[in-house]
């Protein structure tokens, strides 16, 4: 395994390495940029000129460039963005990302797990009338457009119920005097976030060997009872406690984006799920554990479900892939400051070194996605084994 | 005389299809005793495995079964409901499907499989016990404990028949049923899996259904036997009366057909013909069209399908017993 991941990792450095190299000159490519611009300024005197040509080293030949660039590239400087000089493409994204991986985050788990859910179900009652309305709906809101789908929901939610914030991560006023930055707030919610999800899924494993299955379910029960309790106290005590109202007003104006992208998102999964179920259904050993005399719902959940997961996890890692720049439209619609809003601005802007720096990131995240992907297909089916001459 | 363990009487039951219903078992009735093994043959869609899965009470979705009583051990499984079912099956009756290279989920290891069954039936039994259940049984049916740990692709065909063996053995029932056991499996293999078969039975004094298409199998396997063509049972007995003294047409042509079971080499007869449809309601005798000889009552139709005693224990349908 371990030489594998090593045999991967080199294989992904090449690729990234090709990934920037086109990325580079494709920008190249566009004439003129945000500073172009800027130099096109007759305002601008001759010294100050040559000094922005040199600092940005935008006399030199592009192929002397892109070496340069892809040298500072993996020592870890990107530059500085011609838009918000000094600021360096890092400093933006890392204020970017958390806010829209938070939300992805989200909608993603919340998405996979309503999604297989629902496909469970829906395959396990095949031909009653409630699969049949399900079904449909799943169909409809995986091909509606999305962006006339989520614009209608902020005027029912936002607007004429007036339930739901319109836009933005958070109310200004209410930060007004804040004794902290909003990104501290959430990099704790983050935090807090991965905290319990660690807990609770260590609670899973440490629980798994045990024979009884009723003493079994009723540990996790219990575990999960316990993360209820120690969350109530955490968010009710010492330095979390001031930081409370902040983190609502963030969870607050994040459940209409969460909603609508799990609505649209949740349809893929499940119908996918119904599908490769329903297959599977068809199987011999669904037989053999009915005739064992297992109960419906182990046999739907433990044989059925759990063998159809491998198809339902691919295409689920394929859209996790495409969390930043499927933010794009989402960010807009719902004014969410992330690294969609950011990748667009860079783009729109010509701000070459930050939206070098994004894509890059997406390349990254991409590749990464992919090698986390094989690996969990060898845990998830036991007769896909990775081999280190593979 | 050991005690009657299942009783099956009058069974019928059909498919519902598009094209009408298709009649797979008509009025099958036998018993099975304590430590007795009872073979089932028949050509293919004769309905033996219909008789096998009703028996479960897991036929198909759009399987009735119309009439008949299912008594396993004193207790009437027709008309059960699904929690009460769920108790009997494994426990009650299990059985080792045919084309059982399929029965194994491939993403869960063969030991938890098994242990899965134990669990269901025993939960209060630790999971040393089960781990030690399943070696000995394992030992048994001539794997190697570390199959326990194995996933189903890491075993070979036969490898998994003996696994599955070990399965239906698992919750030590009362009945078990082993429909074609041996078919995907190379011959060698095969001989070895009856030979299996044979020696767990005798050792643990099952009662075993075996269901076979293969007559010679049947002789070798069984105390007690029927024979089954489209649907109805039409000669049952001992094994040894049955193959020495057949008394039904089709029971002599399969016996014909089979190469060396019994007696002398003789010129092998093959079986014309297509067994009838299913769908329509047959009345009188269902083996006449392909009756090589049919007597007058059966040429005619004249006699209503019926068993009956032709010595003790032994009994064959009226119509086709005195064809040639
Ligand atoms: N689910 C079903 N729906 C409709 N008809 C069915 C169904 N299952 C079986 N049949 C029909 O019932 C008849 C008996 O089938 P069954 O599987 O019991 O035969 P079998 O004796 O086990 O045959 P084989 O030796 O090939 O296994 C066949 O004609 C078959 O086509
Ligand atoms: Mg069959």
């Amino acid at each position: 395994m371990g030489e594998y991941i090593i045999k991967r990792t080199l294989q992904m450095t090449v690729v990234f390495f090709l990934f920037l190299v086109f990325s580079y000159l494709l920008f190249n490519a566009i004439p003129g940029n945000a500073f172009s611009n800027l130099l096109l300024n007759p305002d601008l005197p001759p010294d100050a000129y040559n000094r922005v040509l040199e600092l940005y080293g935008l006399d030199k030949p592009l192929f002397e460039r892109l070496q340069l660039y892809i040298v500072n590239f993996f020592k870890g400087d990107f530059g500085y963005s011609y838009k918000s000089f000094p600021k360096t493409p890092i400093e933006l994204i890392s204020e970017r990302l958390p806010r829209t991986l938070m939300l992805f985050a989200i909608v993603n788990i919340v998405s996979f797990y309503t999604g297989f859910f629902i496909g469970k179900i829906l395959a396990w009652r095949r031909g009653s009338q409630s699969e049949t309305w399900i079904t449909l709906t799943s169909v409809f809101s995986y091909t509606v457009f999305y962006p006339w789908f989520a614009l209608m929901m902020l005027w029912v939610f936002g607007y004429k119920l007036g339930w739901l914030p319109i836009g933005k991560f958070l109310y200004p006023e209410k930060w007004y005097d804040a004794p902290f930055d909003s990104d501290i707030v959430f990099s704790s919610m983050i935090k807090f976030t991965i905290v319990v999800s660690l807990i609770q899924f260590a609670a899973y494993l440490a629980t798994r060997g045990i024979e009884s299955l009723s003493s079994r379910r009723n540990l996790r029960f219990a575990s999960l009872i316990a993360i209820f309790i120690g969350s109530y106290f955490y968010w009710n005590n010492g330095a979390a406690l001031i930081k409370k109202p902040y983190a609502a007003d963030i969870a607050y104006h994040m459940i209409l984006p969460v909603m609508v992208v799990t609505i649209v998102a949740f349809a893929g999964t499940a119908l996918l799920t119904r599908t490769t179920m329903m297959e599977v259904l068809k199987e011999d050993y669904i037989l053999t554990a009915r005739a064992k005399g297992i109960s419906q719902k182990r046999i739907r959940d433990r044989h059925a479900a759990r063998t159809a997961l491998l198809p339902v996890v691919t295409s689920f890692i394929f859209t996790i892939v495409t969390i930043i720049d499927g933010s794009v439209l989402t960010e807009q619609i719902f004014s969410w400051p992330g690294m969609g809003q950011l990748l667009l601005q860079s783009v729109l802007e010509e701000d070459i070194p930050v939206a070098m720096a994004c894509f890059s990131f997406v390349g990254v995240f991409a590749l990464v996605a992919h090698l986390l992907a094989d690996i969990s297909y060898s845990y998830l089916d036991p007769r896909i084994r990775i081999k280190s001459q593979g | 005389m050991s005690k009657e363990v299942l009783s099956v009487k009058n069974l019928n039951m059909h498919y519902e299809t598009l094209s009408g219903d298709v009649h797979a078992v008509k009025d099958v009735s036998f018993s099975v005793k304590e430590g007795e093994s009872f073979g089932l043959v028949g050509e293919s869609g004769c309905g033996k495995t219909s008789v096998a899965m009703s028996l479960l009470q897991l036929q198909a979705d759009n399987a009735k079964i119309s009439s008949g009583s299912i008594v396993l051990d004193g207790v009437e499984l027709v008309g059960m409901n699904e929690s009460e079912l769920r108790k009997v099956r494994w426990d009650g009756i299990s059985i080792v499907f045919q084309g059982a290279m399929n029965a194994w989920n491939p993403v869960v290891k063969v030991g938890e499989q098994i242990r899965e069954a134990i669990r269901e039936h025993y939960p209060e039994k630790s999971k040393a016990e089960n781990t030690e259940k399943i070696e000995s049984l394992f030992k048994m049916v001539g794997l190697d404990a570390a199959v326990i740990d194995r996933f189903p692709h890491e075993l070979s065909g036969g490898m998994k028949q003996r696994a599955v063996i070990a399965l239906a053995l698992s919750c030590d029932p009362k009945v078990v049923i082993a429909d074609e056991p041996t078919t995907a499996l190379d011959v060698v293999i095969q001989d070895q899996i009856l030979n299996e078969i044979k020696k767990v039975q005798e050792l643990l004094g099952l009662s075993l259904i075996y269901i076979s298409h293969d007559i010679a199998v049947i002789a070798e396997m069984t105390d007690q036997m029927a024979v089954m063509y489209a649907g109805s049972i039409v000669e049952i007995g001992p094994t040894d009366k049955v193959f020495s003294t057949p008394k039904h047409a089709y029971t002599r042509l399969l016996l014909e057909s089979t190469p060396s079971v019994v007696g002398e080499k003789k010129k092998l007869r093959s079986l014309d013909g297509e067994p009838p449809s299913l769908i329509n309601e047959i009345t009188g005798c269902s083996f006449s069209p392909r009756c090589p000889d049919p007597s007058d009552d059966c040429k005619n139709q004249n006699k209503e399908m019926k068993l009956v005693e032709i010595e003790p224990g032994h009994f064959a349908d009226n119509c086709c017993v005195d064809c040639g």
